[in-house]
């Protein structure tokens, strides 16, 4: 089984953060009302990677195979978009 | 400029796209869906746990617009795409550096493309993220089916890549003026009838 590579900077983030979700919560199997109230409460909060800071490094496999490093990408501008299949 | 995709957790699961077991799982939906969207950029996979995503929100939908630096110069907290259009030309025009757009943040919850383009991804979760989607907020998913059904005549204006022209706007603002104004004078013919 392949396994994700991200880079120690996004682990160390990851790690760092106040409200993270453990597996089974992030994961969930139902969609429900806190989901909807946790996206609102997060955009209220401006969660995330805010305009003028670094953007986290990350290395994740493709689709298709092989991977991809943020930091790669320096030198031109970049758009990363986060969604789900359902 | 280079788009990249990360795919996340299942938004809306159910029995044939249940909440993935292994990593395998992800990854053969993250390939199916780069096929079905037709996605000519890559589309990278986060691990379960959404390491990746849940630093950088753990939000529904957002897009990140970044520098050549490697910073971020535009926050779409729920990607729209008139928005970013927007952000990207502003970014090019100043040579590929620094923050766009004042303050280089959109916190608007823009729910019009995925009430328009929504369904799509429901659609695969059925009937469980119908019920769960209806459950947690009343109505959601039908309006979701409905703009599904509704599609080629919202999708224009729902779905649009660029921001509409003033030219567009001070059309659509004549047009709600003036039903405004036929349900006014409707109400007053009755009133006084």
């Amino acid at each position: 089984m392949t396994t994700p590579v991200t880079t120690p900077e996004a682990a160390e983030r990851f790690a760092a953060l106040t409200e993270k979700e453990p597996l089974g919560e992030y994961n969930y199997t139902h969609f429900r009302t806190k989901h909807l109230l946790q996206d609102a409460q997060r955009t209220i909060q401006k969660q995330g990677i805010l305009p003028g800071e670094i953007a986290p490094d990350f290395e994740l496999p493709r689709a298709g195979g092989g991977s991809l490093r943020l930091s790669d990408l320096r030198g031109k501008p970049a758009l990363v978009h986060f969604g789900s299949f359902t | 400029m280079q788009f990249v995709d990360v795919m996340v957790r299942q938004a809306h699961p159910g029995p044939a796209e249940p909440a993935y077991a292994t990593f395998e799982e992800k990854r053969e939906d993250a390939e199916t869906y780069q096929r079905e969207e037709g996605i000519s950029w890559p589309v990278l996979v986060d691990d379960l746990e959404g390491t990746v995503h849940q630093v950088y929100s753990g939000l529904a939908d957002p897009s990140y617009l970044i520098d050549a630096d490697g910073r971020v110069a535009y926050y779409n907290m729920w990607t729209y795409s008139p928005v970013l259009h927007q952000a990207i030309e502003a970014l090019l025009a100043q040579g590929g550096r620094g923050v766009v757009l004042g303050e280089g943040i959109d916190q608007t919850p823009h729910l019009m493309p995925s009430m328009t383009d929504g369904w799509k991804g429901l659609r695969r979760g059925l009937p469980q993220s119908f019920v769960d989607m209806e459950t947690a907020a009343p109505t959601s998913a039908t309006m979701m089916w409905l703009g599904h059904q509704l599609r080629p005549l919202l999708a224009p204006l729902t779905l649009r890549e660029k921001p509409l022209p003033a030219s567009a706007k001070i059309v659509i603002g004549g047009m709600v003026v003036a039903a405004a104004a036929l349900v006014l004078r409707s109400r007053r013919g009755q009133a006084s009838g």
